[in-house]
This record gives structure tokens, C-alpha cells and sequence, in this order.
């Protein structure tokens, strides 16, 4: 590269770098990724505890169950913990002491169904324990998430435990109405034969986590009432309402199946982010070079550079400039994101990170930073022309206006491609340059057979080369034009000159 | 006589448009060049072609005697007439960057730009924003940009304008001391007053094509002299001067031509009468004359021209 290439380049690199709302806004993308990615989980976590009643109107009286059987999952911790020999609270330690049934030995078919007598020892010792050890266990990933998540008011706690069921009804829906309970459930006279008169009354609509979850609970209590009133053998239900699950599996490298593990699947979304990451860092940076030639142009600038250096060695001097930026803007992601995927199992407990795992992944990040070159040199190439004939940012936004819809295409078609990695679709527009890095990024999850690798980037390097040749050309007249544009006869007049 | 600079029939075209015609010049080193014309004329095509930014269609151009002045850029200066800088680079950085552009080395080019802005009464400002500068400053940093790297050929287009009396009387004395140590000075101007107090040569331009081209004194030499006059009172007497054949009044001064063979005496005795005269001259005439009389005579054969090829 020609010393003042270098001297350009140096130039336009610095005076991006050095402000301070370029390391603010390198910054800022990371950590409102991490945010939006972190968000939702700890939202769920700070939602607030939903209260609820339940208005038993059943013969059987069957919400206890209900309530056991919604917080199994709940109580089996519990007893796992109780049975582990790790420190325990000095309540839990008395509750051990205190327990009348055995728990379940270890890995006996029991320990998954246990007796219902044990269960019911569990919820009253969760029932007695005070809710400081709960969350405490909780924010230890002990299990029982639900345990402070969703909590039973019972009507003797309301103090309408005396009282007739139509007033109690009435009493209920008030308490509904000012807020005091999140819902309550009413539980039909006759669960066995018709399911006609079960309610949930709540003035949230949105929120159907709770609803759901109890009425799970309440169809498992329901149908094995059923079953046990048709005296048919539990087992045998058993193996009739099972579901058929297919285990999920792909053919190795040896030819035969192989379990799919969690990471790999991700593995196969993960290109989905780095596609969009890359279509961001690429339309940055060719944005900022357009920004920046039509600047250049518009204050006459470019005529004193001209005088000094040769209008192909200023091109590539601000095309490498502001690739050196957009290089550091990837780059800063990368050493973000590996970071991250350090970070964030340490910093936050309970939380299945296959995805970062994937992210990490070398070949990812170097292909990712390849690409973004490759990309962006094509981009930029279009871009500096269209600058240099333009007088005005406004101008070049509407002769920006095809290549907006040209960048739309690897977005569009972003979900068909990862869908079907080596589908027709994918195969296509991976040796359309303009939209090899994009596509090729999007199928790394396939992956691409080696030798697309080398066909689409020699495609790719070539039309990098073609691209920069016949920017050059416009940029040399275009760039000293004033006032109206040059019409498409023109340019393509000016590609044809020597 | 060595040249700085020579032009043999330069034509440049764009499209249908021939903006610069069949020009040849020749430069002497060491002078003050004056490029004379309208708006339009040609002047800055050409000025661009001598700083290879744009390429003769026709013709040669020999800069310090050498045909491609794309391998001497480093020698020349230029000061385009639209003048920008970088509004976020320092006053300090962006004089040094013009310099390193060419190719003077990074530390010799900040320690000279500083230099130079001290000199020229910008010390205060050499680490401050070029965006908070007064126009004035900007162009003042813009010409020590130009000049940072002692170029042996300078071209200003239109030095002069929009600079206050100040900083005017700045960049005169800028470029007589450039030709003091004898380097070549080219300007392009339409303000004729400056050209003539300070151009050795001068070369007008009209309509793409070259009128005339030479030392100042020659290009006078065989005009009619003219009556140049500072005067108070009414001048629309000056209209009824018998024997005078045109009179540009400038309301203070005027320029009177009389008709060949009339005693210019006779006039200034017929003005004495009707006007106060502060100063009366009988000489070769200014190049503001000089300047009109060529437009208009060359847009008369123009149009002669175009009225015979219409009757055709």
C-alpha cells in the first residue's frame, strides 16, 4: 500500500476512534444485547409472588392434591435435600428430625413417584419453613422455584373458611378486585363427570403462567380420580396416556446415529445472531464511508487532497480507514462477547449457556471477522461511488435506496437459509458476492462443504477487485462534480473511459 | 529563460463542453503569475490540470520540467478556491497532515506547522478545533497547509477573496516573499487591481480561450492611453466631455479614452471647470480596462460569428 494511503487511512481511523461517542456506541451494542438477553430472565425472576385461593366446591374436596401435585417437582427437591448430607438450615435440620414417613431411597422407582404420604410430610415442612431459608435455597439453584412464585392463600388464612360458598364467592372476587389475590380457582362440584364449572377469576389477562401451571396439576388429579373410579388398573392408564417423544438424532461422522446434544442445536441458531451482527457491523461501516465522502466532498476538502495524493490512493486510504474502524468495532464485540461467555456462568447461577458456548467458538469469530472484511470491502466499494457523485447526504440516501433493498435480502432470507443450511436457497445466493458473507455465515451451522468455501471467496475477493476498479473510475470525475448528479448514460460512460 | 511551467495546446472537454481550448503558456520560475478571467473562463480547469487532478484531452503540460506532474505533486502547492477543512481535527494536526501528504516526515511536519502558526498569529489556537475557528483563521490555516512543505510552484485560486483588508494585505505579503525566494507564484483573479499591483505576468482566458498572455508592461504596450482621474463633484459631466469616446466612472475615480489624436490637455481644462480634481494621469490604460475591452470584443467576434453562420 502506497505511503499515503496509509497517511488517508491513518487519518479517517483516528478521528473516528479518538471521540469519545465512538467507544460509547461500541459499547453500548454489547451491553444492550446483554440486557435484552438477560432481561427476560430476570424479570421472571423479579416478577412479583402471585397469591392465589381456591374455592373447593368438589365432592372429593381434591385440592390438596392439587396443590401436591403442582409442587411436586417443588417437594422432590426438598426431599433430595433433606436426604444429601450438605448444611442445612436449623429449621430444615428439625423438620429431618421431625418426620414421620421415611424419605424415598435413592434412585428407587419411588423416588420419582413417591408415596403420597411423603409428599404430604414435604409440603408441611416447606409450609413451615420460613421464607428467608426459601429464598436462600432458592438463590442457591436449589430447585423449588415455584415454591415462593406462586403462594396459596387458603380460605381459613382469608378467614372465609365458615362462611357459605356463594358469600365466599362473592368475598373472593372482591379480593380479586383490589388486588390482594392475583386469582382464584374454583374447583367444580363433580371433577369426575363434568368439568364444566372450574373457574379462574383473575383481572390480569395477560399473565397466564400461574393458570396454566395449576390447571396442569388439577387434569393430572382429575384424570387419576377418573381412572381409579373406572377401577381400571393404574398402570395400564398409565401406559395409555403416555405420549410418544422422539429422541432427537443425527448421523456422526462414523456413519452412525448419534444423540443430539443441547449445544449442538444451538449451534445451529447461533449463525442467526452472528448473520445479524455482521449485516450490522458491515451497513455501519459502509454507512460511515458514504457519511464521510459526501462530507469530504461537500466541504470542498477534497480538492486540497487531490493536489497532494491521486484520487485512487484517497479511495483506498478512507476505504481502509474506516475498515480499520469497523474492524476495531467487530473486534471490541468479539473480546465482548468471549467475555461474556466467560462471564456469564460464572456470575449467574441456574442458567443453561449451550448457546455461549457455540458463540465462543473459534472458527465462528475468525470467519465472522473474515467476512465482515470481505462484506464491507464490497459494500464500501458501491457506497464511495455512489458518495462521490452525490452532493448531499439527502441525494445519496435516495440513490442509497436500491442497495437498501439489495442489503434487505441476506435478512429476509436469514431463516430459510439456517433452516436448510445446504438447501437450494442457501446454495444460490452464497455465490451471488454481494451476499456471500451473510449467507455463508448463515449456513456455518450446515456446515458448507470446503470447497464453497473457496469457490464463493474467490467470487467474493474477485468482485472486491472488480468493485474497487470501477469505483475508482467514478470516484476520480465523481468526485469534483458539483451540482446535479450525473446521470446513470454518464457513469456508465465514465466506467468505459481509460 | 527557465520555466516553471509550460503549456502546450491543452484542450480540455467535458462531454460536449470544451472548458479549456488549445491553451500554451509558458511560466517563467520565480515570477508572480497572474491568471485573468470570468467566472467560468477556464481558469480552475486549468489550474486542476497543472495539479493533475484532472488530464489534458489534448496537449502537453511540462511542470518544473517534467511532464507528469503527478510524480512532483510533493513540490507543488495548492490552495483551491473553495477552501474546507476537517472540523474535528486540531488546527496544529491537520496543517501537519497536509504536510506529511507530502511527504515531509511526521515530526519535522508538526514541529513546522506549530512554527507556522505561531508566526502567523495562531499560537493560541494550535490545539484547538478547526470547527472553532472564524472563517478568517480557516483560511489562514488553509494557506500555511499549502505552504507548509516550501513548495517551489504555488497556485492560489482566488487568494483573495472573502478575506477582510487584514488578512488581504497577509496574503500579499505571503506571496511577495514567496517570489523573494524565488519560487513561482500562480494566481487566478477577477478583482483586476490586485492582479496589477502585484503580477509580473498576467494571461486572461475567456470562453475557454486564451486572449492574451505576457509580462504586465508588454500586454500594456501599444493600447491607447486612457485619462485616469480622481475627482469630487458630479460626475455625470464626465458623459458630456467632448471628444471622449468612454468613460467608466466609479463614482471617486474614473477612466476616460479619448479619441485618437485629442490633447488630453483641452479635457483637463474642460474638467477643471466642472469638477474638483484631486489626480490626473495620462497613461497606458489599467487592466480593468483592459479586462473589459477583451470580453467585449471577443464576444462581439462571437457573436459576428454566429450571425454570418446563421445567414449561411
Amino acid at each position: 500500500m502506497a505511503n499515503k494511503t496509509i497517511l488517508v487511512a491513518q487519518r479517517e481511523y483516528l478521528e473516528n476512534v479518538r471521540t469519545k461517542t465512538f467507544w460509547i456506541g461500541i459499547i453500548a451494542f454489547p451491553v444492550i444485547i446483554a440486557i435484552s438477553i438477560s432481561a427476560g430472565w430476570i424479570l421472571n425472576k423479579l416478577k412479583q409472588q402471585q397469591s392465589y385461593a381456591v374455592l373447593d366446591l368438589s365432592a372429593q374436596k381434591i385440592a390438596d392434591r392439587i396443590e401436591r401435585a403442582a409442587r411436586t417437582p417443588d417437594l422432590l427437591a426438598l426431599g433430595k435435600l433433606l436426604k444429601s448430607n450438605e448444611q442445612l438450615p436449623a429449621a430444615l435440620q428439625r423438620a429431618k428430625a421431625g418426620m414421620k414417613n421415611a424419605l424415598p431411597i435413592n434412585g428407587s422407582n419411588e423416588e420419582a413417584n413417591p408415596p403420597e404420604e411423603v409428599l404430604i410430610d414435604l409440603m408441611q415442612v416447606m409450609r413451615e419453613l420460613p421464607a428467608s431459608d426459601l429464598d436462600t435455597l432458592i438463590a442457591s439453584n436449589k430447585g423449588m422455584s415455584t415454591a415462593r412464585k406462586y403462594e396459596h392463600q387458603s380460605l381459613q388464612q382469608l378467614g372465609l373458611d365458615t362462611l357459605e360458598p356463594a358469600v365466599q364467592k362473592k368475598r373472593l372476587n372482591e379480593l380479586v378486585e383490589k388486588g390482594t389475590l392475583f386469582a382464584f380457582f374454583e374447583i367444580g362440584v363433580a371433577p369426575l363427570t363434568s368439568l364444566g364449572d372450574f373457574n379462574y377469576v383473575s383481572n390480569n389477562l395477560t399473565d397466564g403462567a400461574l393458570r396454566d401451571w395449576y390447571g396442569e396439576a388439577a387434569t393430572r388429579v382429575v384424570q387419576s380420580l377418573r381412572i381409579k373410579d373406572a377401577k381400571l388398573d393404574p398402570k395400564v392408564a398409565q401406559a395409555i396416556a403416555e405420549q410418544v417423544r422422539f429422541r432427537e438424532q443425527k448421523v456422526g461422522k462414523d456413519g452412525d446415529a448419534q444423540d443430539v446434544k443441547s449445544g449442538e442445536k444451538a449451534n445451529k441458531y447461533a449463525p442467526f445472531g452472528f448473520v445479524y451482527l455482521l449485516w450490522v457491523a458491515i451497513f455501519t461501516a459502509a454507512q460511515m464511508l458514504l457519511t464521510n465522502t459526501v462530507e469530504e466532498k461537500s466541504n470542498r476538502i477534497i480538492e486540497v487532497l487531490l493536489s497532494s495524493v491521486s484520487p485512487l490512493e484517497l479511495m483506498s486510504g478512507k476505504i481502509w480507514g474506516i475498515a480499520a474502524t469497523g474492524l476495531t468495532i467487530v473486534g471490541s464485540w468479539v473480546v465482548c462477547t468471549l467475555l461474556g461467555v466467560w462471564l456469564a456462568p460464572r456470575l449467574i447461577t441456574g442458567m443453561d449457556f449451550p448457546l455461549m458456548e457455540v458463540i465462543g467458538d473459534p472458527l465462528y469469530l475468525i470467519s465472522f471477522v473474515a467476512y465482515f472484511l470481505g462484506g464491507y470491502l464490497l459494500f464500501a466499494a458501491i457506497l464511495v461511488g455512489l458518495g462521490s457523485v452525490t452532493n448531499s447526504l439527502k441525494e445519496a440516501q435516495n440513490l442509497l435506496q436500491p442497495v437498501f433493498v439489495l442489503m434487505m435480502v441476506p435478512l429476509v432470507s436469514m431463516f430459510f437459509v439456517v433452516q436448510e443450511p445446504n438447501g437450494t436457497v442457501a446454495k444460490v445466493l452464497s455465490y451471488i458476492p454481494l451476499f456471500t458473507p451473510f449467507t455463508m455465515m448463515n449456513r456455518a451451522g450446515g456446515p458448507p462443504a470446503a470447497y464453497e468455501y473457496v469457490i464463493t471467496g474467490l467470487l467474493l475477493l474477485v468482485s472486491v477487485i472488480v468493485a474497487f476498479r470501477l469505483a475508482g473510475k467514478v470516484f476520480r470525475i465523481g468526485v469534483l462534480m458539483t451540482g446535479n448528479p450525473p446521470k446513470l448514460r454518464e457513469i456508465l460512460g465514465w466506467l468505459r473511459a481509460k | 529563460m527557465q520555466h516553471a511551467l509550460i503549456l502546450d495546446g491543452v484542450t480540455k472537454r467535458f462531454g460536449d463542453f470544451t472548458a479549456v481550448d488549445q491553451l500554451s503558456l509558458q511560466i517563467p520560475k520565480g515570477c508572480i503569475y497572474g491568471f485573468l478571467g470570468q467566472n467560468g473562463a477556464g481558469k480552475t480547469t486549468t489550474i486542476r490540470m497543472v495539479m493533475s487532478i484532472f488530464h489534458p484531452d489534448e496537449g502537453s503540460i511540462t511542470v518544473l520540467g517534467k511532464p507528469d506532474a503527478a510524480s512532483l505533486k510533493d513540490r507543488l502547492g495548492y490552495l483551491p478556491e473553495e477552501k474546507g477543512l476537517y472540523k474535528k481535527m486540531r488546527t496544529a494536526e491537520i496543517v501537519a497532515y497536509f504536510g506529511k501528504l507530502k511527504g515531509m516526515d511526521s515530526t519535522t511536519a508538526n514541529l513546522k506547522a506549530r512554527e507556522l502558526l505561531t508566526t502567523y498569529g495562531l499560537g493560541e489556537w494550535l490545539d484547538k478545533k478547526c470547527e472553532s475557528l472564524s472563517k478568517g483563521m480557516g483560511q489562514k490555516v488553509q494557506l500555511l497547509g499549502t505552504l507548509i512543505h516550501d513548495p517551489e510552484l504555488v497556485i492560489l485560486d482566488e487568494p483573495f477573496s472573502g478575506l477582510d483588508p487584514v488578512n488581504r494585505d497577509l496574503m500579499r505579503d505571503t506571496i511577495l516573499r514567496m517570489k523573494h525566494e524565488g519560487r513561482t507564484v500562480i494566481f487566478s483573479t477577477h478583482v483586476m487591481e490586485q492582479a496589477e499591483q502585484l503580477c509580473d505576468h498576467v494571461m486572461m482566458l475567456h470562453r475557454s480561450k486564451l486572449q492574451f498572455a505576457g509580462p504586465l508592461g508588454e500586454i500594456k504596450q501599444g493600447r491607447e492611453f486612457s485619462i485616469q482621474l480622481d475627482y469630487d463633484g458630479d460626475g455625470r459631466v464626465l458623459q458630456q466631455l467632448p471628444g471622449a469616446i468612454r468613460v467608466n466612472d466609479h463614482g471617486k475615480q474614473a477612466e476616460i479614452f479619448l479619441q485618437h489624436g485629442d490633447d488630453p490637455q483641452l479635457a483637463l481644462r474642460w474638467l477643471i471647470e466642472r469638477i474638483t480634481i484631486r489626480r490626473f494621469e495620462y497613461r497606458a490604460p489599467t487592466l480593468h480596462e483592459i479586462f473589459v475591452r477583451t470580453v467585449e470584443s471577443a464576444n462581439q467576434k462571437l457573436a459576428n460569428k454566429a450571425s454570418t453562420e446563421g445567414a449561411r
